[in-house]
């Protein structure tokens, strides 16, 4: 008399073999390194491993097959969904479909983090125009370069038109400012894991930056030429910040407020749909670094760097806005 | 603090059917990683030397600027394109024979990989630079907003450490876990082959009674062909098999000669009737796990 899982084993052992051969060259090489007719019997063969697995779990009493069938489908698991493969045109769906859409589903976050930043505009603004005395606590020295309250108005204004910079040196600065940038964008989202806290904090800074700027250049009278200088790049960037600043907060969220789901989910969630939205903000940043870098230091005409204000304007707000509509969410 | 090398991440797949990885261990996941730091920080500094000296010779600042952006790409970028290229690892993982796999048990996708290499910058990076160089991250800040950001940063930092299953922050955010791949290797089944010599016709029946295999369940049975494998590999000798056979023999009231005489042969029959004897009474969902699990 004959163990039921001795025939049991006979039968199915062939194929596992088979699958054993191929889930090997799959983890070695990639799943391209299968001939078109193996990819044909890999999800095949998988699901009999599959099935033979829970039989065995079963009705099998020998543990040295059980444990070579759940190491087997455990590895045949990783040959066949160890990513998600890549379709044709995943980049401009992710682009034009996945990451508006994403950006959409952060409205709440987003509409917060404006806030936040339109927050430290206005509490620069008041509290500078009260006493100009403010302008050294929201702007680092380094980064102001000599444009601060005790700079005359000329000095304000050729700080506006050519930094400096000339030829080689702009994308050298373009550069610079895009990883400088990028690098705050990135922190805006990961820190954004201790109950968003550190994120808001980093938004109403840049607010009170940003606000900082606005008022030292409107009390001398320069807010126009400071709007042509600001705009056509601060659109990108400023919209970047807030992207990301925005994903953050949503981390925050999943910790603080998951729902009915363990924070656990909450937060895996969140943290995909958000890396998302700060890969496509990179891009925005380095676009920005672009601006500021080049155009804007080669160009010194107020109605010009109006005009790329406005055509960016034109691009950012419709693609965020509308792009990815008609297609299903992801 | 020690760590369960032997724990198991369970990962229910889209076909519904569990199943389970050996969990990478912090030690594992440590080696790997140093070895990823030490091959990122060398391509980066070889990237920014070669743009620094191809700036330097053609006398473009340009040149320097873009080694720049391509050292950001590969701080931020390497462990990202590693992991979604070549089916969640890296250099240093494929090395230590470890594999990111999605915890919800879909593919991993891009935007996994992204969110939980994000979230790598902050464990790692900025708590070294803190430590490198407090005052440059930090400026003058007073002490009360300085002492819960060192708090909460070594936190997120030492999490592999505090949490549950060992997850790191960027596991967490990224839904993701890393597991071992196993090593799948199947012994003959000792219960295939016949306990009589080869030679011989005679049919492989050694009668057992029901009440003869009642006696013991599935721990001893595991046990029993351990000990048939080790005498396979010749790491158990005849004596060995003798005792064990003479044992068997008086617990379950097995009357003549052959467990002392030949106890492989005695015992390998004891094992195919013992198991197709659990494996039919399973059938009918009985389970008996040891010899004192009185079902």
């Amino acid at each position: 008399m004959e163990p039921r899982s001795v025939a049991f084993r006979r039968e199915r052992e062939g194929q596992w073999f088979e699958l054993e051969l191929l889930v090997d060259k799959a983890l070695r090489g990639g799943l391209r390194s299968l001939e078109p007719a193996e990819l044909h019997r890999l999800p095949i063969l998988y699901r009999v491993a599959l099935s033979s697995l829970s039989v065995a779990r079963r009705t099998a009493m020998d543990r040295a097959l059980l444990s070579y069938l759940e190491a087997l489908a455990a590895r045949a698991y990783l040959a066949v969904y160890g990513a998600r493969r890549s379709t044709r045109g995943a980049l401009r769906r992710t682009l034009f479909a996945t990451f508006p859409q994403r950006v959409r589903a952060l409205l709440p976050e987003l509409v917060l983090a404006t806030g936040l930043v339109a927050l430290g505009t206005i509490v620069a603004v008041a509290l500078m125009a009260s006493e100009p005395g403010w302008y050294d606590a929201f702007v680092d020295p380094a980064l102001a370069g000599g444009r601060d309250p005790h700079a005359s108005t000329e000095t304000l204004r050729a700080a506006l038109y050519g930094g400096g910079e000339q030829g080689e040196g702009l994308a050298f600065f373009a550069s610079f400012l895009f990883v400088h940038n990028a690098g705050i964008g990135l922190l805006c989202f990961s820190l954004g894991f201790a109950a968003g806290i550190p994120t808001a904090l980093l938004l109403f800074t840049n607010g009170l930056m940003l606000g900082a700027f606005i008022q030292l250049y409107a009390e001398r009278g320069l807010l126009f030429e400071l709007g042509g200088w600001l705009l056509p790049h601060g659109i990108p960037e400023i919209g970047a910040v807030i992207l990301c600043g925005a994903a953050g907060l949503h981390l925050g969220r999943a910790v603080l407020l998951p729902g009915r789901r363990t924070v656990r989910s909450a937060l895996a969630w969140a943290g995909r749909r958000g890396s998302t939205v700060v890969l496509g903000s990179i891009l925005l940043f380095a676009i920005a670094g672009l601006v500021e870098g080049i155009f804007r230091q080669a160009v010194t005409d107020d109605l010009v760097r109006y005009a790329l204000a406005a055509f960016n304007l034109a691009w950012f707000v419709p693609w965020l806005a509308l792009a990815g509509r008609s297609e299903g969410a992801s | 603090m020690r760590e369960d090398i032997h724990a198991t991440v369970e990962i229910v797949g889209p076909e519904g059917v569990p199943l389970s990885f050996p969990r990478a261990t912090l030690a594992e996941r440590f080696v790997a990683f140093a070895l990823d730091l030490v091959i990122l920080v060398s391509s980066a500094s070889l990237v920014l030397l070669l743009f620094l000296l191809a700036g330097l010779g053609v006398g473009s600042l340009a040149v320097v600027g873009v080694g720049l952006v391509f050292m950001f790409l590969i701080r931020h970028f390497y462990f990202i394109a590693f992991e979604t290229h070549w089916h969640g690892s890296t250099p240093g993982k494929r090395l230590m024979n470890l594999r990111v796999v999605a915890r919800d048990g879909a593919g991993l996708g891009t935007d996994a990989v992204v969110a939980r290499n994000l979230m790598r910058d902050l464990e790692i990076f900025v708590p070294l630079a803190i430590v490198a160089n407090p005052e440059q991250v930090f400026g003058p800040g007073p002490w009360w907003l300085l002492a819960p950001t060192v708090i909460w940063l070594s936190v997120m930092a030492l999490m592999p450490l505090l949490s549950r299953d060992r997850s790191r922050l960027g596991d967490l955010v990224g839904g993701t876990r890393v597991v071992r791949i196993p090593i799948a290797e199947l012994p003959p089944d000792e219960a295939a082959r016949s306990s009589q010599p080869r030679q011989s016709r005679r049919a492989d029946t050694l009668a057992f009674s029901v009440a003869q295999l009642s006696f013991y369940g599935e721990r001893e049975l595991e046990t029993l062909a351990e000990l048939m494998r080790k005498a396979d590999q010749g790491k158990a000798t005849d004596d060995d098999l003798r005792v064990v056979a003479q044992t068997i023999a008086d617990k379950v009231g097995f009357d003549g000669p052959l467990p002392a005489r030949r106890p492989a042969r005695f015992l390998r029959a004891f094992y195919k009737a013992q198991r197709a004897h659990l494996e039919r009474e399973l059938l009918f969902g009985k389970r008996k796990a040891s010899k004192f699990d009185e079902g």
